[in-house]
């Protein structure tokens, strides 16, 4: 099917295509979906490397259960959502077993070699980020990331998360909280020393 | 804090890591390999009675035929008795001794 036409279709019905061997839809889907995919495990991991791999297995899982979807059960993104979310628990849970085994504390240095003066504090303003969500819970750094920075409604994010809207209105009041008291002490590393 | 909070996550929103070439490559390649394949469709040759039933256009006639076959053998080798005395009366008589119209020669014999 040509791509022009394709463009207006929804993503199940594209995962149907892919399934009756569209290689159109693949594309279209993959267009859709992959930078959303790696941009929300990019900012749970802080790792470009093991971002990619959670997007390409969860975009793999995708693949494979095209053939068995069922319709009208789960939004295609949410589901996607969904794995990445659990990968990526599974791997900082991983990671924090190694640090623990290792004695390591030390943080993972920002991602990217910005030389410029601006880039690097925005570079340290995305690490320090970066870190502060790293000390939130999983569940609270999973729904403030898909609240505040993926902009997804509360409805989506308690189907993604599997729980209650009311549970995911205090996981992301509670996390937006830590957050704020973890950061409060890093204002001149966030460069917000000057509009004090 | 909440503002600065909220700015630091328009900068995230914008700083969103972006596929690579390559990534998107690898996602490709793992979509075609596991893209479901239609499924073979199987043409099986005709055979022998597939043939010949298409010989006397269609299986049907090709089983009225045999059938009618396979009852003529069976009245010629079994020969009943009722079918005896009807050919009896064909053959034991000469056929100048058979009057198909028997009133005629009386029409003709009173001209």
């Amino acid at each position: 099917m040509p791509r022009d036409s394709l463009a207006e279709v929804p993503d199940e019905a594209l995962l149907v295509l892919y399934a009756n061997g569209d290689p159109e839809a693949a594309r279209l889907l993959t267009t859709r979906l992959l930078p959303r995919v790696l941009g929300y495990a990019g900012r749970l991991l802080a790792d470009r490397t093991e971002a990619e791999d959670v997007a390409q297995e969860a975009m793999l899982r995708l693949w494979k259960q095209a053939a068995d979807w069922r319709q009208g059960e789960a939004k295609v993104s949410t589901w996607v959502y969904r794995v990445v979310s659990n990968l990526c628990t599974d791997r900082l849970r991983a990671r924090q077993r190694r640090r623990s085994e290792a004695l390591d504390d030390v943080p993972e240095p920002a991602d990217g070699a910005a030389s410029a003066v601006a880039g690097m504090i925005e570079a340290d303003r995305m690490a320090a980020l970066d870190a502060a969500l790293a000390s939130l819970p999983d569940r609270q750094r999973e729904a403030v990331v898909l609240r505040h920075i993926e902009g997804m409604s509360n409805p989506e994010i308690a189907e993604i998360l599997q729980i209650g809207v009311e549970a995911v209105e205090s996981l992301t009041a509670r996390g937006k909280r830590a957050l704020a008291a973890i950061l409060s002490g890093q204002r001149a590393a966030l460069g917000y020393e000057e509009a004090e | 804090m909440m503002d600065d909070l909220d700015d630091l996550f328009a900068s995230a929103r914008r700083d969103a890591m972006q596929p690579s070439a390559a990534l998107r490559a690898r996602v490709l390649a793992d979509a075609a390999r596991e893209q479901p394949k239609p499924a073979l469709r199987v043409v099986a040759k005709p055979g022998f009675w597939a043939g010949l039933a298409a010989l006397f256009g269609g299986g049907g006639v090709l089983a009225g035929v045999g059938s009618a076959a396979v009852a003529g053998l069976v009245l010629g080798f079994v020969q009943p008795v009722g079918f005896g005395s009807v050919t009896d009366l064909l053959a034991a008589d000469t056929l100048a001794g058979v009057e198909f119209m028997p009133g005629i020669d009386a029409l003709l014999a009173e001209e």
